[in-house]
C-alpha cells in the first residue's frame, strides 16, 4: 500500500513537472467561464496546466500590447477586444496556417463555418488571415421591467397621457416617451424615480454608447446614401472612403436625441457599467441600455418574470472578445495554447458558457439549439441584433480616437461645448490628425 | 591595487542596482523625449528634436489637465495644511487623544486604489450617503462625479480627507519635541495660548511645516490613483491630472512613449521649480540648518 501510494506521489510529481504551463490573459467578463473551461480542459489534457488571469479593461489591453511589443510572451493566449484587434494584431499566431501545418490538433467536430460569419469575419480576421477564434459574442441589448409594461393601471395612465399603447419601444423617440411617463419629476405616480439608465461617463463607455444612437441615422437609407456602408474594419464612425462621418447632420441628430434622454436618467455622465446594473437592479428605472452579461444579475436580483430583453431600440453595437495566441512563444506553447482555444470554442463549449455564465454565443448551432432556445429569452433579441449592430474601428489608432472623441462628446453632453456642427468638425480634424491624413 | 579593488566590488551590487534602476530609466526618459516613438504603431523610433514639447503647448487635454493639477494644488495643499496644524493643536491633551490620533490616521493608511473605489460608492448619486445626508438638510442630489465643478471639488475633498493626516502626523511629532519649559516660561511671561503659539511653537514647527508643505507639492503633482479610480479625468477633460493624462498618453491609449516621455520631463521641471521657489520664498536652506544665504 506504502509503495503504492509513494507510485502515485511520484507520478503526479512528474506529471506536474511535465506538463506546459500555459496562462491566458482576459477579461473579468468572461474570466469565470474561461476558468471553468480551463478546468474541464485540464481533466481531458492533464499534460497541459491552464492558468487563467483576469485584469480590468482599461489594463489588459495596454498590457497586451507591452508584452506583444516587448514579445517577453508573459501570455501565452489571451482574450482581446475587437476594438484593439488592429493594434494587436502584429502579435498574433496566424492560426490558419496553424491549423494547416498541425491538422491533427483540432477538435474532431471543430466546425469554422459555424461561427456566425461576421462574428468571424469581425473578431477573428485581419487584412486576410485568421488571427483570432470567437469567444465572448457581446452585444447591447435593451431591458426593460415586464412587469410595469405589462401592468393594466400603467397601460391605462400611460394610453391617457400619450394618446398610444404603451408598447416596447423601437425608435430612441419612443424609448423618449416612456422614459419620461417612468420619471418621477415628469409624472407623480411613476412606479420608479426614473425611466432610463444611462452610461454617459468620461470612460470609453461613451464611445460605444453614441453608436446606440448614431447609428439609427447612419444605417438609415439616407445615411447610407451619404456615407456609403460601413466596412468591419473602419465601422459606423466612418464613411465607406475611410473619412469621419459622424461630422454629419446624422451624428449631431445623435447626440441630441442623447441630451433629450438625460433628464429622465439618474446621473448619465457620472454613472458606468456598475452603477446603471444598480440602478435597474434596485428598482430605481424601468429601463436599461446593457450588454448581455449583465441578464444573469437581473434574473437574479429583479427577478426572471419581471426582467423583459428586446432588441436596441435604435442599433445596438458589438462587444466581441476573440482568443487568440502569442506569436513570440516556443512552439510547444504554441501548441498547449491552441489546443486550449479551439477546446473553449467548440460548439460544446460555446452552449455551456452562454448557459452557465451568459457568455454570449459565437456559433450559429448554439442558437439554435432547442435546449438553449427554451432556457434563455435572450435568444430572439440576440438573432436579430447579431445581424443590425454597429460596430466600432479596429484600426491601431482606435484607442487614441476613443480618448479625443469621448472627451469631446462628454463635454458636449456636459453643456461646455456647443453640440454644432463646428465643434465636430474641430473633432473630425483631430481624428484626421491622429490619421495622419 | 587589491585592495583599493575590494571597496568597490563590494558596492558593484547596489551601484548596478541604483544604475539600472534610477538612473538607466531616467536617461531612457529623456532620450525617448525626443524621439518619435509609438508603441501602437511599432517599434522603430526616429529624432524628432523638441516636437514632442512643442506638441504639449497645443494640446489642449495637457493643458487643462495642468489647470486642474494647478487647482488641485492651491486648494488642497493648503486646506491640508491648515487643518493639519489645526487639528495637531487641538487633540492635544484631550481625554482619548490616542484613539482620536491613531483614527485620524485611518485615511493615510487606506490604499489609494481602496479609496478610490470607497469613494466612488460614497458619492454614488442615488444610493450614497453623502448625498443622503445632504438631503437631511434639504440639499438636492449631487452628482458627485459627473458634473464639470462637483467632479473637481470631488477630487479636491478626497485628496483633503486622504492627505490631511499626513501633515497632522508631522505637526504633532513636532510638537510633542517643543520644549515644555520653554511654554511654561512664556506663561509664567503672560503669554496666552495665542501668543505661546505664535511666538513658541510656530517658530519651531516651521521646519516641519515646511518640509509637509515640499512634500505635498510634489505628491500633489503626481496625483493619479484617486482619478484612475473614481473619473478617469471627466466629465471632458475637468478631473484630468497632469500625471494621470501622462499615464493615458504613456500606457492606456496606445504607448506613446516619446509623448510621454516630454510630459514627464516637464512635470520634473515644474516640480523642481516649484520646491525651489518654496526654498527660495522661505529660506527654507536656512531654516533646516543647510546653510545660510551666503553659502
Amino acid at each position: 500500500m506504502r509503495r503504492l501510494l509513494v507510485l502515485v506521489f511520484v507520478a503526479l510529481v512528474v506529471m506536474a513537472f511535465s506538463a506546459v504551463k500555459i496562462s491566458v490573459l482576459c477579461s473579468p467578463d468572461n474570466a469565470d467561464a474561461l476558468k471553468w473551461l480551463a478546468g474541464e480542459f485540464m481533466k481531458q489534457n492533464p499534460d497541459i496546466q491552464v492558468e487563467i488571469v483576469p485584469l480590468s479593461w482599461e489594463l489588459l489591453y495596454p498590457k497586451l500590447l507591452q508584452d506583444l511589443r516587448s514579445q517577453a510572451g508573459s501570455f501565452e493566449a489571451f482574450t482581446y477586444d475587437v476594438m484593439t484587434t488592429g493594434a494587436v494584431s502584429f502579435g498574433l499566431e496566424d492560426l490558419g496556417a496553424f491549423m494547416k501545418k498541425y491538422p491533427e490538433l483540432l477538435p474532431p467536430d471543430y466546425d469554422l463555418n459555424d461561427f456566425i460569419p461576421q462574428v468571424l469575419e469581425e473578431s477573428g480576421m485581419w487584412q486576410g488571415k485568421l488571427i483570432g477564434l470567437p469567444f465572448y459574442n457581446n452585444t447591447m441589448l435593451f431591458y426593460y421591467r415586464k412587469d410595469l409594461f405589462e401592468d393594466p393601471k400603467l397601460k391605462q395612465a400611460f394610453k391617457e397621457k400619450y394618446g398610444r399603447e404603451l408598447t416596447l419601444p423601437t425608435t430612441w423617440e419612443e424609448v423618449k416617451e416612456i422614459a419620461e411617463f417612468f420619471t418621477k419629476k415628469f409624472n407623480r405616480n411613476s412606479p420608479t424615480e426614473y425611466g432610463i439608465a444611462l452610461m454617459f461617463p468620461r470612460t470609453h463607455t461613451l464611445f460605444y454608447m453614441y453608436l446606440l444612437f448614431f447609428g439609427e441615422y447612419r444605417c438609415a437609407p439616407l445615411g447610407i446614401m451619404r456615407h456609403g456602408a460601413a466596412d468591419l474594419e473602419y465601422g459606423e464612425y466612418f464613411t465607406a472612403d475611410h473619412k469621419p462621418a459622424f461630422n454629419s447632420e446624422e451624428g449631431l441628430k445623435a447626440l441630441e436625441m442623447m441630451k433629450k434622454l438625460m433628464p429622465y436618467s439618474p446621473d448619465p455622465l457620472g454613472s458606468d457599467y456598475g452603477e446603471t446594473i444598480e440602478y435597474f437592479n434596485q428598482g430605481l428605472v424601468a429601463m436599461v441600455p446593457q450588454w448581455t452579461g449583465p441578464y444573469l444579475i437581473f434574473k437574479s436580483t429583479v427577478g426572471a418574470d419581471k426582467v423583459g430583453v428586446i432588441p436596441m431600440p435604435g442599433r445596438s453595437v458589438s462587444g466581441q472578445w476573440a482568443l487568440a495566441i502569442n506569436k513570440f512563444i516556443p512552439e510547444e506553447k504554441k501548441v498547449a495554447a491552441f489546443r486550449f482555444i479551439t477546446f473553449a470554442t467548440t460548439k460544446w463549449a460555446d452552449k455551456n458558457k452562454f448557459l452557465r455564465f451568459a457568455v454570449a454565443p459565437a456559433r450559429m448551432s448554439t442558437l439554435k439549439d432547442p435546449e438553449v432556445r427554451a432556457a434563455d429569452p435572450r435568444v430572439p433579441a440576440l438573432e436579430v441584433t447579431y445581424v443590425s449592430q454597429t460596430h466600432r474601428p479596429r484600426i491601431p489608432e482606435e484607442p487614441r480616437l476613443e480618448d479625443i472623441t469621448v472627451e469631446t462628446f462628454s463635454k458636449i453632453l456636459a453643456g461646455t461645448l456647443p453640440l454644432s456642427m463646428d465643434t465636430l468638425n474641430d473633432l473630425a480634424k483631430k481624428w484626421q490628425e491622429v490619421l495622419g491624413k | 591595487m587589491k585592495n583599493r579593488l575590494i571597496p568597490w566590488l563590494m558596492v558593484l551590487p547596489v551601484l548596478v542596482l541604483f544604475l539600472s534602476m534610477t538612473i538607466y530609466p531616467f536617461a531612457f526618459m529623456i532620450w525617448s523625449s525626443f524621439r518619435q516613438y509609438d508603441l501602437s504603431k511599432g517599434a522603430e523610433t526616429r529624432f524628432i528634436g523638441l516636437s514632442n514639447y512643442f506638441q504639449i503647448f497645443s494640446d489642449t487635454t495637457a493643458i487643462e489637465s495642468f489647470k486642474f493639477t494647478a487647482k488641485l494644488l492651491a486648494i488642497a495643499v493648503p486646506v491640508e495644511l491648515l487643518l493639519g496644524i489645526g487639528v495637531a493643536f487641538l487633540i492635544r491633551g484631550v481625554r482619548g487623544e490616542k484613539i482620536i490620533r491613531s483614527s485620524l490616521l485611518i485615511p493615510m493608511m487606506v490604499p489609494a486604489a481602496v479609496s478610490g473605489v470607497a469613494w466612488k460608492m460614497l458619492y454614488n448619486y442615488a444610493f450614497g450617503p453623502v448625498n443622503w445626508f445632504l438631503s437631511l438638510f434639504n440639499v438636492s442630489k449631487i452628482s458627485w462625479l459627473g458634473d464639470m465643478n462637483y467632479a473637481q471639488l470631488g477630487i479636491i475633498l478626497i485628496d483633503v480627507w486622504q492627505w490631511t493626516p499626513f501633515v497632522f502626523l508631522m505637526i504633532y511629532a513636532g510638537l510633542q519635541s517643543v520644549p515644555q519649559d520653554l511654554i511654561d516660561a512664556a506663561r509664567v511671561d503672560g503669554a496666552d495660548w495665542g501668543k505661546v503659539f505664535l511666538h513658541v511653537e510656530f517658530p519651531l514647527l516651521r521646519p516641519l511645516i515646511l518640509v509637509a508643505l515640499v512634500l505635498r507639492i510634489i505628491d500633489c503633482l503626481k496625483t493619479f490613483d484617486i482619478v484612475f479610480m473614481t473619473t478617469w479625468g471627466g466629465p471632458g477633460a475637468a478631473t484630468h491630472t497632469y500625471s494621470f493624462y501622462i499615464y493615458k498618453v504613456g500606457v492606456s491609449f496606445g504607448w506613446n512613449i516619446g509623448y510621454a516621455s516630454a510630459l514627464s520631463v516637464l512635470l520634473l521641471l515644474v516640480s523642481m521649480l516649484l520646491v525651489n521657489i518654496v526654498f527660495r520664498l522661505v529660506r527654507m536652506r536656512q531654516q533646516l540648518g543647510f546653510g545660510g544665504e551666503g553659502e
